[in-house]
């Protein structure tokens, strides 16, 4: 997995000075984690950007009074909208693997019945494919990550 | 879970002064929960434990180190706290999906061997080796007895967590932690 940067804070820091900070590293780390989320063969990449994106949900919400109100509420939206489609996509995935170590374990007639059960979720996992293709198309539509960058902005600009 | 507001905040003040306001209201937040999550049943509670966790957790990891040494331990036993709850949180989703999803193959089959029987005045049991998910049924019993039994084993082993951050002083050492981090910041 992807570990996120460290990004040291001082206590006397500016509250809003360290939101606009950490705000565009954790959004770079968003759409620097999207390239080859969408392939079901590396299910790592959809892990790696579901948790980059709850970071950044995170560190938006710890720093909300920071950005404008205005902006701040369609931008959280986004990212939640983003991490659910994640979600959506790397449940299943989860879900997926740990059949396949619980069936390794079972006697052999147990097994069918397990395997059509991933069959199942491999029908789910599609679906949740194509929800976050379609986010992902919306993020870009809607341009989230510049207006990720303008909160920090406005956050830093703000006296 | 919608998060307890954090009141007097001010984004012009020092990060460790409004870092410390959050810290102590997801602290308080988290502690709430018990004992109303130590029932098994409380499943709502678990898994509202669990996202204050998560909420305490990144707190921690963005602002920790404005506290000393302790807040990087008390964020190592929230994330493992967090992961706990969470492992349980999934049993409580795959247990009745797992049902749902026999009742499903079962709903099925009796549909199946109904219309296998045609217009005989009872069904015969031997018609039950033709059901289409024959084969299928024993395997995602065996499941839905192994996911009960992991919730079991993994409820356990949380009020066993938790017993040990009571007696580390979990919340006590974090409060202190953060009550220590000296007079406030901007203060000659």
């Amino acid at each position: 997995m992807a570990k996120a940067q460290d990004i040291e804070v001082g206590p006397s820091e500016p509250y809003r000075q360290a939101a606009a900070r950490i705000v565009r590293v954790r959004a770079g780390e968003l759409f620097a984690a999207a390239a080859g989320v969408l392939d079901t063969g590396d299910i790592e990449r959809v892990h790696d950007m579901r948790v980059a994106s709850r970071r950044l949900r995170a560190v938006l919400e710890i720093f909300e009074p920071c950005f404008p109100r205005s902006e701040f509420g369609g931008v959280l939206r986004d990212v939640k909208q983003l991490a659910d489609a994640l979600g959506a996509r790397r449940d299943p995935d989860v879900h997926i693997e740990a059949l396949r170590a619980f069936s390794g374990a079972l006697a052999a007639a147990n097994r069918p019945g397990v395997a059509r059960l991933v069959e199942d979720l491999r029908a789910r996992q599609a679906r949740g494919n194509e929800m976050l293709a379609d986010q992902l198309l919306r993020v870009e539509e809607r341009g989230l990550h510049g207006r990720l960058l303008a909160l920090a902005d406005a956050a830093e600009a703000a006296r | 879970m919608k998060a307890r507001r954090v009141k007097g905040l001010d984004p012009d003040g020092a990060l460790a002064d409004n870092a410390e306001r959050i810290v102590l209201v997801r602290l308080e937040e988290l502690c709430s929960f018990m004992p109303t999550a130590a029932d098994p049943d409380q499943v709502v509670a678990l898994h509202d434990m669990r996202i204050a966790a998560k909420r305490l957790r990144y707190i921690l990891e963005v602002c920790g180190s404005c506290f000393g040494p302790y807040a990087r331990t008390a964020t190592r036993m929230a994330r493992e706290l967090q992961d706990l709850l969470g492992e349980i949180h999934d049993c409580d989703v795959q247990i009745p999906e797992t049902a749902a999803f026999a009742e499903r193959l079962q709903a099925a089959d009796a549909a199946a061997l109904r219309a296998a029987a045609g217009a005989a005045g009872d069904l015969d049991p031997a018609l039950l080796e033709q059901a289409p998910h024959a084969r299928d049924h024993a395997g995602i019993a065996a499941l839905e007895v192994h996911l009960r039994a992991r919730r079991l084993l993994l409820f356990d082993r949380f009020l066993e967590l938790w017993a040990s951050y009571e007696r580390k002083g979990f919340r006590a050492r974090l409060e202190y932690a953060i009550a220590e981090r000296g007079v406030s910041i901007g203060t000659p």
